[in-house]
């Protein structure tokens, strides 16, 4: 009897850990995965959408800065390579991040990095070769997001930072 | 009988799944509160936003802070206690106070426990190093509270009329000494100055 209950008590626990361990490594992925889709309605796949002032109002990513402005590329690399191009914004902190599928960081590019020069990528899947003049980077998981954000030092000069990264694109580098 | 031991196998299989399951969604729930790095009432953990990040640290991020940068450019502390240990109260007035902090740039936002911004009249949601001059940097007072009549001297975080709410503080590009010191770096402290009847 005691051994039954042992084995059942085994089982119980076994599953149990499998359960704990299983939800939290799939979790990152399943909200990016529901991210992803509610951004790819909005900006459309490969495009780059350039947000609006964050406030209250704004309840599409939690815990967004109310201090950065928002550049955002819901990307596929399915269908071949992508150029991103981050315009630098002189007197601000800005940044290029690429996220993979499972919300890793996998490339940060900032002002500090460039001293102060544009970033030109070219997000490439192994097996992939973007057009000669692109600088390669080769992603993890076909389906990301790039993200560029500009941090305003009053949210008074959104406008004037909007027309400027306005030039930060995405989109599929055609072989 | 055979099909009854099998039954039971799966029903055993099933409560510890669920068990497991949720424990996990709890912790995931319950945000850095119960662990990672604490500073007075500041919480915060490493390698956000990357692979190297432990798994619960991971599967916190993408629920509460999803699209994180990673510490070589910002270092994020939250804070739901003050630095007497009571939640952080919608009905109370707070100052933080606070010297320099050793980063590029840094900024303090409220957001309500969902973990979105606090709707309020100003349009303002948080106070960051800007506006301060830099002799004021070393040495600096921020009011957060629903209104600031009792501190109309004071930078301002409104609340609007959140039961419950929580401060992140960024740090920008913050010093290789504040990176490897998270838990002794000094923090700005948040204290109760008084809460509505």
């Amino acid at each position: 009897m005691i051994g039954k209950s042992l084995k059942f008590i085994g089982i119980a626990s076994v599953a149990a850990i499998g359960g704990y361990v299983g939800t939290l490594w799939m979790t990152p992925s399943f909200i990016m995965d529901r991210a992803w889709l509610g951004l790819s309605d909005a900006a459309g796949v490969n495009n780059m959408l350039h947000l609006p002032m964050v406030g209250a109002a704004r309840r599409g990513i939690v815990r967004p800065s109310p201090d950065l402005a928002y550049s955002i590329c819901p990307f596929d690399l399915s269908k071949g390579p992508l150029q991103v191009h981050a315009e630098p914004v002189p007197g601000h902190y800005w940044s290029l991040t690429v996220f993979d599928s499972a919300t890793n960081a996998v490339l940060v590019q900032s002002d500090r990095d460039t001293e102060g020069k544009a970033v030109d990528v070219a997000l490439v899947r192994e097996g992939q070769r973007p057009p000669d003049g692109f600088e390669p980077f080769v992603m993890p998981s076909d389906k990301g997001i790039a993200l560029v954000r500009v941090l305003l030092n009053d949210r008074g000069e959104f406008p004037e930072v909007a027309e400027i990264r306005a030039g930060s694109s995405c989109k599929t580098i055609k072989s | 009988m055979r099909a009854r031991k099998l039954l039971g196998y799966g029903l055993v299989i099933l409560a510890g799944l669920a068990l497991g399951v949720g424990g996990a969604v709890l912790q995931i729930r319950q945000g850095l509160s119960s662990g990672g790095i604490a500073n007075g009432p500041w919480r915060t953990s490493e390698n956000i936003g990357t692979k190297d990040a432990s798994l619960v640290t991971r599967a916190v991020v993408a629920l509460r802070g999803l699209l994180a940068l990673p510490d070589s450019e910002a270092v994020y502390f939250n804070a739901s206690i003050d630095s007497a240990g009571d939640a952080l109260d919608g009905n109370c007035d707070y100052v933080l106070s606070g010297g320099t902090i050793p980063a590029r740039w840094w900024s303090i936002t409220a957001y309500a426990s969902d973990g979105f911004l606090i709707p309020n009249r100003t349009g303002y949601y948080s106070v960051g190093s800007a506006a301060f001059s830099e002799a004021e940097q070393a040495d600096w007072k921020i009011a957060v509270g629903a209104n600031n009549k009792k501190t109309p001297q004071l930078n301002w975080i409104p609340i609007g009329k959140a039961e419950r709410f929580e401060l992140t503080l960024r740090a920008y590009h913050a010093s290789p000494e504040m990176l490897a010191n998270r838990a002794q770096t000094v923090l700005p402290e948040i204290k109760k100055a008084g809460c509505a009847s």
